[in-house]
C-alpha cells in the first residue's frame, strides 16, 4: 500500500502525513472556488434537462463526475505542491543502536526460524553493492551514521560486524540515553533501535526509560524500532522463577517451586528437575493441556548436606522447541546446620510427648526442650541446655520465649497461663515470627478454655461448640475416631507427602491405624490451609492437620491426640519411618523460617561481572523490636578466599534494614557474613547472619525473550517516531529524513503530474463516458 | 505343667468387668502382660488388688490421665501396641510360647516399656535372662545406676531398697527370698541406648501397693514402692 501511494504521488503516505500543501497560485484559489461552484450548477441543471433513461440519482452522479473532471483539471492549473522539511543529505547524524543480548541468538525471527541477530546483520549488508536497498545502504546514502551496540550498557562500535550477541541484560534506557549524551553537539535526526525489547532489568528501569522519552522529546529526536524476532510462535517451554524459601536446615524436604509457560505443546508432557551438583535430587511430570499454558510445578528436594548449594532447574528439551536457554534455571539455597531450637510444653504427661521426643530425638536439625507438668506446680524438663532453661517452669518474659524457633503446645488448658503469658505467645508468632504448633488433647481448644483467648486468635480454626469449660474433663466431647488421610493441598506439601506418586501417597495413608480426637473443631479460617483431614465413622470429614500464617510466623494446629499410634499400632511396620518423618519434616518446616536477630540478604543471588551487589540486612534486639543504631558491617569472602568488609547504614525506609554494596571482583560464589554487633545470650557469639552471592554469566536473557511489540510502539509514540517491521525497514530512512531537527532544507514536490492525477482525471471521465453511454443519453 | 495365658484369663481369674477392654478415654493405662509360664505362679499375682491400690497413689500424686481400674493383655492382644506401658511379675516362671516372644520383641522394638518385678534368686533369674534372651538376642541386662534419670523423673530416688512381700513384711522378718539378697535394678537397652525393659529383681514392688492400706506392713516400703513406681511411668512416658 505504501508501496503503491508512493508510486501514484511520488511521495509514501508519510510524507503526506508529515508534510504541507501549497498551492503555486494562491491568489486564484478563490476564482478557482467560484468557477467550481457555477460550474456544478451548470452540469447540474443540464443533466436534469437532458434525454436518456437515467433516474435523477444516476444524473446527479454523472453531473458529480463531469464537475470532479473540471474541478481537477482546475487545481491542476494551480500548481499544488507538497512542502517538506527534509534533511541535507550527509550533514545529519543518524544513530542507530544494535540489540547486542544473548537473546538476538533465539532463532524466531525471517521466516520463523532465522536468528534475530542474524536478520539484524542483513539490515546491514558488509558489502552495500550486493543489496543497495538495505537499511544500511539507504541510511549511509542520506546520513552519518553513528553505530552503537548495547546490552546492559551501550557502547559505540564501527561496524555491526562488531556485535556478538552475548550480552547477559538488556537495559534500552541506558541504550536510548547514550546517543543523547555522546553526539549532544551533532546534529541528531533520530535513532533508529533495532531490537526484540526483551528487557530484562527490572525494578528501576521503567522509570529510567520514562525519563529518557521525555528527554528525547524534548530534543526533537525521533526513535525508529525495527522489532526483531516475534513475540511467541514455534513449540517453546520456559521455565519461570524459582520459588523456594533463602534457607532450609540441612535433612530438610524443601518445596522448590516454580510455573512453566509452554506454547504448542498441547496434550505432550514435560520432566521437570531438580539437579545439586549434578545429582537429580527431585523431579515431577507435567502435562500441557493447551497450546498457551502457564502451569505450577512443585518437587520435594532433599537438602542433606550444609552451605551453599547452587540448585539447577531444568525442563527436559521437548522436541521442536525453538529456545532451549529458557529450559534451565540456576539458584542459590543456604542449607543450614545450626539446629532449630524449640520449646514442648506439655501439660500431663502422655505418650505423644514420649513419641514426640523419640522421632526427634536423631535429628541434628533440632533441639526440643521439654517441659512437662506432671503435678501442680511441679514440672520436669528434659533435653534443656544447662539447668538455667527452663527452670522456672514456662517462659514468662519475652526474652526467654522468643529465644525459641518455635513452641509447642500440648494439653495444656488455658487458665494455666497468665494473660500475658497468652499475649506473650500471640506475640511470639505476629511479631517474633516463631511457629507455634497446637496438639490435640483433653485440655486443649475449647475443652482447655481458649475461646476468647489471643491464642483462639491465632488459630487456624474457629473455636466451635459450647462456653468454655472451667475445668478441663476430657469426657465433655466424645471421642472420635478417624481415618485421616491428605487433602489436595497436603497430597504436594513437604509435611506430609510420604510418597511423590498422588495414587501411592493416598494408599499410604489408608494403611495407617485410625486415630482419635477429643477436641471440637470448627471450621478452617479464611487463608488456612488443611494439609490432613479425618473422616469419622458417619463419614463426615474434619480438619486434622492445619496452619495459617499470622503476622511474621505461622500456626499448625494439629487436632488428634495420639498419633503415636503410627509408631506403636500392631499394624504399622517396626522399621516402618511414617511417623517420624512426619515429626521432623512438622518441627523442621514449623521453625526452619522463624527469622534470627540479624537477617541478611542479597539484592540478586547472581549477578554479572562488575555489577554490584546490594546487601540488605535486619536487625532486631532480643525482644526482636527493630533496632536502628546498630553498627552493622558485612564481610565478602570470595572464591579466592579474599575477603573485603562492607559498611551497612540504616536505609531509613524501614525501621531495623540496613545496606550496603559490594563489586565481586572474581566470578563465583561470594559468601557475605553480617555482624551486627551484640552477641548470642547462650553462646556468647557475636551475632551473625549469613547470605551468598554468585557473580559470573547470568541466562536471565531467554526468559521473557519474546519481542516486546508493545514497549516498541510505546518508545516510538513517546518520541514521533514509527515502528518498522523489519522486512520495510529500509523505509524508515524517508521517515528519518523529514526532519523535525538537525540540518534541514525546505522541499517542494509538484502534486499536478503525478501518475495519480492523471489516473483521477481519466477514471472521471470515463465513468462520466460510460454513463452516458449505457443510459441513452446524447 | 505349662499354663498358656489365653483369652480366658486376660483378666485376674476370669474377672472382667470390662468386656472388650477398658473405655479408650484416659491417657494411660496400668497394663498388666498376660504371659505363658508354669507352676502356680503366673501373670496374675496380686491382680488386680495391687493394680487399683497403685492407681490410686499414682491419680492422686500426679495429674496423670489414669485410668482407674486394672488392665491385663495377653502379649499377643493385637492391640498391644495401644497400650506402651506394660508390668510383670512372676517372670522366674516365665515360659513364653513363640508367638508372645515375637510379639513382645516387636512391642519393645516400636517403643514400648516393660517393666518386671517380684522375682527373687539366682533360678529365677536365670529363667528370666533365658526368656528375655529369646526376646532380644543380643541385647545384654545392664545394671542401671543411681544416677541414671529413672531415678530422678519425678521423686529423687538415692537408694534401692529390697521390699519384701506381705509375710515378711508384716513379720518383720528377713526382707529376701531364696538367695536374692541384694535388690537389684537392672534394663535392657536398645541400640540408641533407650532403656526398654526395666528390671526389678529380689524385690517385690506389687506387694507393697497391694498392702498399702494395712497398717501392719511398713510405710516405709509402701512408699518407697509407690515412689518408684511413678518414676518408673514417668520416665516411660518421657523416653
Amino acid at each position: 500500500m505504501t508501496r503503491a501511494i508512493e508510486w501514484l504521488f511520488g511521495s509514501p503516505p508519510i510524507a503526506f502525513a508529515r508534510g504541507e500543501f501549497d498551492l503555486l497560485i494562491p491568489w486564484t484559489a478563490l476564482f478557482g472556488a467560484a468557477a467550481v461552484a457555477a460550474l456544478l450548477v451548470w452540469f447540474g441543471l443540464g443533466y436534469r434537462s437532458a434525454g436518456g433513461r437515467a433516474r435523477p440519482v444516476e444524473r446527479l452522479l454523472l453531473a458529480g463526475a463531469r464537475a470532479g473532471v473540471v474541478t481537477l483539471a482546475l487545481l491542476c492549473l494551480l500548481q499544488p505542491q507538497l512542502v517538506l522539511s527534509v534533511s541535507v543529505p550527509q550533514e545529519n547524524v543518524a544513530a542507530v543502536l544494535f540489540d547486542d543480548s544473548a537473546s538476538m541468538r533465539i532463532a524466531d525471527a525471517g521466516d520463523g526460524s532465522e536468528r534475530r541477530g542474524d536478520v539484524l546483520l542483513d539490515a546491514f549488508p558488509v558489502d552495500a553493492t550486493n543489496d543497495p536497498d538495505a537499511l544500511g545502504p539507504r541510511l549511509e546514502e542520506k546520513f552519518v551514521t553513528r553505530f552503537f551496540r548495547f546490552a546492559g550498557e551501550a557502547e559505540r562500535v564501527d561496524s555491526p560486524r562488531e556485535l556478538s550477541f552475548g550480552g547477559a541484560r538488556t537495559d534500552l534506557a541506558a541504550a536510548l540515553k547514550r546517543p543523547l549524551d555522546e553526539l549532544a553537539s551533532l546534529p541528531l535526526a533520530g535513532v533508529v533501535l533495532l531490537t526484540d525489547g526483551a528487557e530484562t532489568v527490572g525494578g528501576e528501569s521503567g522509570e529510567a526509560l520514562e525519563e529518557v522519552l521525555v528527554e528525547l522529546r524534548a530534543q526533537g529526536v525521533r526513535v525508529f524500532p525495527v522489532p526483531l524476532g516475534s513475540s511467541g510462535s514455534g513449540a517453546d517451554v520456559e521455565l519461570g522463577p524459582p520459588d523456594l524459601p533463602a534457607r532450609v536446615l540441612a535433612g530438610s524436604l524443601v518445596e522448590v517451586r516454580t510455573r512453566i509457560r509452554a506454547r504448542g505443546l498441547a496434550g505432550r508432557t514435560a520432566r521437570f528437575e531438580v539437579l545439586d551438583e549434578g545429582r537429580i535430587v527431585a523431579r515431577e511430570t507435567v502435562r500441557f493441556d493447551s497450546d498457551d499454558e502457564e502451569t505450577s510445578v512443585a518437587a520435594l528436594a532433599s537438602m542433606d548436606e550444609s552451605g551453599a548449594r547452587r540448585l539447577r532447574l531444568r525442563v527436559a528439551p521437548l522436541p521442536g522447541e525453538t529456545t532451549l536457554q529458557n529450559n534451565e534455571r540456576t539458584v542459590l539455597l543456604l542449607v543450614e546446620d545450626r539446629p532449630a531450637k524449640l520449646l514442648y510444653f506439655e501439660g500431663q504427661p502422655r505418650w505423644e510427648l514420649k513419641f514426640l521426643r523419640r522421632a526427634v530425638e536423631a535429628d541434628e536439625g533440632l533441639t526440643v526442650a521439654t517441659l512437662l507438668r506432671t503435678a501442680e506446680g511441679k514440672f520436669y524438663r528434659l533435653g534443656v541446655s544447662g539447668p538455667d532453661e527452663l527452670a522456672g517452669g514456662f517462659p514468662d518474659t519475652r526474652e526467654e520465649l522468643f529465644g525459641y524457633d518455635a513452641v509447642i503446645l500440648g494439653s495444656v488448658e488455658a487458665a494455666f497461663f497468665s494473660q500475658d503469658q497468652l499475649n506473650m505467645l500471640r506475640d511470639f508468632v505476629s511479631q517474633r515470627g516463631g511457629g507455634l504448633l497446637t496438639l490435640g488433647g483433653g485440655r486443649s481448644y475449647v475443652e482447655g478454655g481458649y475461646r476468647d483467648t489471643p491464642i483462639a486468635e491465632i488459630l487456624p480454626f474457629t473455636l466451635g461448640g459450647e462456653p468454655n469449660a472451667v475445668e478441663a474433663t476430657p469426657e465433655r466431647t466424645p471421642l472420635r475416631e478417624l481415618r485421616v488421610s491428605p487433602t489436595r493441598a497436603g497430597a504436594s506439601h513437604p509435611v506430609v507427602r510420604l510418597d511423590p506418586e498422588p495414587g501411592q501417597n493416598a494408599d499410604r495413608y489408608r494403611g495407617l491405624p485410625l486415630l482419635s480426637s477429643v477436641n471440637l473443631t470448627g471450621s478452617p479460617k479464611a487463608g488456612a490451609i488443611t494439609l490432613l483431614e479425618g473422616a469419622g465413622p458417619d463419614g463426615a470429614s474434619e480438619p486434622v492437620l492445619l496452619f495459617q500464617r499470622f503476622g511474621r510466623g505461622r500456626v499448625m494446629s494439629l487436632t488428634v491426640q495420639d498419633l503415636w499410634l503410627w509408631q506403636m499400632d500392631a499394624s504399622v511396620p517396626v522399621e516402618d519411618q511414617t511417623h517420624e518423618t512426619l515429626w521432623r519434616r512438622l518441627l523442621r518446616w514449623l521453625a526452619a523460617d522463624a527469622p534470627r536477630r540479624v537477617e541478611a540478604a542479597v539484592s540478586s543471588g547472581r549477578s554479572l561481572p562488575g555489577e554490584p551487589v546490594r546487601v540488605r540486612a535486619r536487625v532486631e534486639d532480643e525482644h526482636f523490636l527493630a533496632v536502628n543504631s546498630a553498627e552493622v558491617e558485612a564481610v565478602v569472602t570470595g572464591p579466592d578466599g579474599e575477603f573485603a568488609p562492607v559498611r551497612l547504614s540504616w536505609t531509613g525506609e524501614r525501621d531495623g534494614e540496613y545496606a550496603g554494596s559490594f563489586l565481586p571482583r572474581v566470578d563465583g560464589l561470594h559468601r557475605i557474613e553480617v555482624r551486627a554487633g551484640g552477641r548470642d545470650p547462650e553462646t556468647s557469639e557475636p551475632l551473625t547472619a549469613e547470605a551468598w552471592a554468585e557473580a559470573g554469566a547470568v541466562d536471565d536473557e531467554f526468559f521473557g525473550a519474546g519481542t516486546d511489540r508493545a514497549l516498541l510502539e510505546r518508545i516510538a509514540g513517546a518520541t514521533g517516531g514509527a515502528v518498522f517491521e523489519p522486512e520495510d525497514a529500509a523505509d524508515l530512512v524517508f521517515d528519518l529524513s523529514i526532519a523535525e531537527s538537525g540540518a534541514a532544507v525546505v522541499e517542494r514536490r509538484d502534486l499536478w503530474n503525478q501518475p495519480g492525477v492523471f489516473l483521477l482525471f481519466f477514471g472521471l471521465l470515463a465513468v462520466e463516458w460510460c454513463g452516458r453511454w449505457l443510459r441513452g443519453m446524447a | 505343667m505349662i499354663a498358656a495365658a489365653t483369652g480366658n484369663d486376660r483378666r485376674a481369674g476370669g474377672y472382667d468387668p470390662f468386656a472388650g477392654g477398658p473405655p479408650a478415654t484416659h491417657d494411660f493405662y496400668f497394663t498388666r502382660a498376660a504371659y505363658s509360664g508354669y507352676g502356680w505362679r503366673g501373670w496374675h499375682v496380686d491382680y488386680p488388688k495391687a493394680d487399683r491400690q497403685f492407681l490410686i497413689g499414682l491419680r492422686r500424686l500426679t495429674n496423670l490421665d489414669s485410668y482407674a481400674m486394672e488392665n491385663g493383655v495377653l502379649l499377643t492382644d493385637p492391640d498391644l501396641g495401644r497400650y506402651p506401658f506394660l508390668y510383670a511379675v512372676e517372670v522366674g516362671y516365665m515360659q513364653m510360647t513363640e508367638p508372645e516372644v515375637v510379639a513382645l520383641r516387636r512391642y519393645l522394638q516400636q517403643g514400648g516399656f516393660l517393666v518386671v518385678d517380684d522375682f527373687w534368686g539366682t533360678r529365677e533369674w536365670v529363667n528370666f535372662a533365658h526368656e528375655m534372651g529369646r526376646v532380644l538376642p543380643g541385647h545384654p541386662i545392664e545394671d542401671i545406676p543411681l544416677d541414671h534419670p529413672l531415678f530422678r523423673s519425678f521423686y529423687r530416688m538415692d537408694e534401692i531398697v529390697q521390699v519384701p512381700n506381705v509375710g515378711q513384711g508384716i513379720r518383720g522378718g528377713p526382707t529376701w527370698e531364696r538367695d536374692g539378697y541384694v535388690p537389684t535394678v537392672r534394663g535392657i537397652f536398645d541400640d540408641e541406648r533407650r532403656l526398654m525393659v526395666l528390671i526389678n529383681w529380689n524385690t517385690d514392688l506389687g506387694d507393697a501397693w497391694e498392702w498399702a492400706e494395712d497398717p501392719r506392713y511398713p510405710l516405709t516400703y509402701s512408699t518407697y514402692a509407690y515412689e518408684m513406681g511413678i518414676n518408673f511411668i514417668i520416665y516411660a512416658m518421657t523416653h
